[in-house]
């Protein structure tokens, strides 16, 4: 379990290198790591590629290309994942019926269980555990945010060094 | 809000006969949209209801009324009323002391009195319990009833009172809403053709469900979509119409199979664009030229501080529906300005019918919500 988070804590660095938002994540069966990635938004102008999301279009390639079943596939995925995950990626990763999901550190801004319960919303809900390597997540974030979003304009980040 | 839709006499159908049911409800929806009378009402928090949310309050009956302002001074001073400031303190000889609960651990408010102001022991004839409106008025029509229960301060907001007064779009403007929800249609009923779906009668709503993003500082639109979540559970409309916004900012991660080599219009398919540009002559399609720092030298950035697009900020969406909790959040994200939607959505819509993810305060970014076009 912590040698998943770790790898995820890893993926997270290579977010913050890359001057995204230092969230990696990765989705395991049986022990054994079937997707990985990391938050890249900035890189694609999508604010939506969390590296939850981008795992599951990983897996859903992977089913579609080995004629899998992907419905049946995400049933047997347990999720690691530095912060936990936002109110959009909970919804995805809940309407995909994935088993469990474990992360590090609380999303006190988005998160799909700390600021909307997703689980309400929904008949299926997966197991979710919190708090694995959270302070290693959670400094990563500050590292982040220490520093501005490159890639917003110029007026937003005065704006936000003003507020 | 839904559709009547009679249902087809025959059961077994034709493939053309499908496609002609199919276009029979699309045309008879945007019949309807253009000929709506109304104007679009906004799904706003749960605070502009008509019920009002209460608290108990002790209030004590002043023996001799000339001491009543020397009282509110000196309550005012020792327990002041915090997050009932919207209430007035007195009524004619009625003074509010404080919640109910402040008293937990004293026999009696009469004691509390006596503990925390020793001046007003004998102040009071006798006091009573009292539900008074817990959080403060929003707008006029909401001030007219609390007051009814007990005197309030009020400031009116005057965009909010224009939100609440059920005319909030201009003639003029909501003529640009419909034709743009009208779109979503179009878009819908040419994917239908060009993918050649099979719609039967049940899924028909399911599957036409469209997106439209629009730049409402240059009257254009930006990016369509149409949902894919049959190929792919992620592809919803929303989240397709925000990768498809992605594009115009030399970004995007789902490929499409024609990708307009013009950036400003990589939001549409280019088949797409030629089919809607001669029915919608006076609409203008493309994003505004997306401006990345690497183009911009440092002198000219200090110079013009006006940014290009930045992911849908400042941008208008319109879904023919309530979109699920996946796709709101994802419209946070991208820091959408309104979303307009034609259908509720009662299975998991998250603008109205199951929450309104809008107005969750602590989330860092806020859309405006309407609908209303049927
Ligand atoms: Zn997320
Ligand atoms: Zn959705």
């Amino acid at each position: 379990m912590v040698d998943f988070m770790k790898r995820a804590l890893e993926l997270a660095t290579e977010a913050l290198v890359a001057q995204e938002v230092p969230v990696g994540c990765v989705f395991t069966i049986e022990e054994n790591i079937v997707a990985e990635s990391r938050n890249c938004v900035n890189i694609t102008h999508n604010p939506t590629r969390h590296a939850e999301i981008n795992c599951i279009d990983f897996i859903l390639h992977y089913c579609k290309t080995n004629k899998i079943d992907y419905k049946c596939y995400f049933t047997n995925i347990t999720v690691y994942v530095t912060v936990e995950p936002c109110i959009m990626c909970a919804a995805a990763l809940q309407n995909l019926k994935v088993k469990e999901v474990v992360y590090g550190c609380t999303n006190d801004r988005f998160g799909g269980k700390t600021v909307l319960d997703v689980s309400n919303f929904c008949d299926h809900s997966y197991e979710l555990t919190g708090n694995l390597l959270s302070i290693e997540a959670m400094c990563l974030l500050k590292q982040f945010y220490k520093g501005t979003n490159p890639h917003a304009p110029e007026s937003k980040i005065k704006k936000k060094k003003d507020s | 809000m839904s559709v009547e839709i009679e249902p087809p006499v025959k059961k077994a159908k034709t493939f053309a006969n499908e496609d002609d049911y199919c276009n029979k409800i699309i045309d008879k929806c945007i019949e309807d949209i253009k000929n709506s009378q109304k104007n679009l009402e906004p799904v706003l928090s749960d605070d502009f209801q008509k019920s009002i949310p209460l608290i108990k309050v002790f209030v004590g009956i002043i023996k001799d009324p000339k001491d009543l302002s020397r009282t509110v001074l000196m309550l005012n001073e020792k327990i002041p009323l915090k997050e009932l400031q919207h209430l007035k303190r007195i009524r004619k000889k009625e003074v509010i002391l404080c919640p109910t609960n402040f008293i937990i651990g004293m026999s009696s408010i009469q004691q509390y009195i006596e503990c925390n102001v020793e001046e007003l022991k004998d102040t009071f004839q006798y006091f009573k319990e009292l539900d008074v409106p817990l959080s403060p008025p929003k707008v006029k029509q909401q001030f007219k009833e609390w007051n009814k229960i007990w005197s309030c301060n009020f400031h009116p907001n005057v965009y909010l009172e224009k939100l609440v007064s059920g005319n909030f779009f201009a003639p003029t403007e909501l003529n640009l809403h419909r034709t743009y929800m009208e779109i979503a249609f179009e878009v819908s009923r040419w994917y239908i053709l060009h993918l050649n779906l099979n719609t039967n009668e049940d899924d028909v709503f399911r599957n036409i469900n469209s997106a439209v993003i629009v730049d409402p500082t240059t009257q254009s639109v930006v990016a369509v979509s149409f949902d894919n979540r049959d190929a792919n559970p992620l592809q919803h409309s929303s989240m397709l119409a925000i990768d498809n916004v992605a594009k115009t900012q030399n970004g995007g991660v789902w490929s499409t199979e024609d990708i307009n080599p013009d950036r400003t219009l990589s939001g549409i398919s280019e088949e797409l664009l030629n089919y809607l540009k001669p029915r919608y002559p006076s609409v203008r399609f493309g994003a505004r030229k997306f401006i990345s720092k690497c183009d911009i030298s440092s002198d000219e950035y200090n110079g013009n501080p006006s940014d290009g697009p930045y992911l849908c900020t400042g941008y208008y969406a319109y879904l023919i529906r309530e979109p699920c909790v996946m796709c709101s959040m994802a419209l946070v994200h991208a820091r959408v300005k309104r979303i307009f939607f034609c259908f509720d959505n009662m299975f998991d819509g998250a603008l109205k019918s199951k929450s309104k993810l809008h107005t969750i305060s602590s989330l860092n970014h806020h859309f405006e919500v309407f609908t209303g076009f049927l």
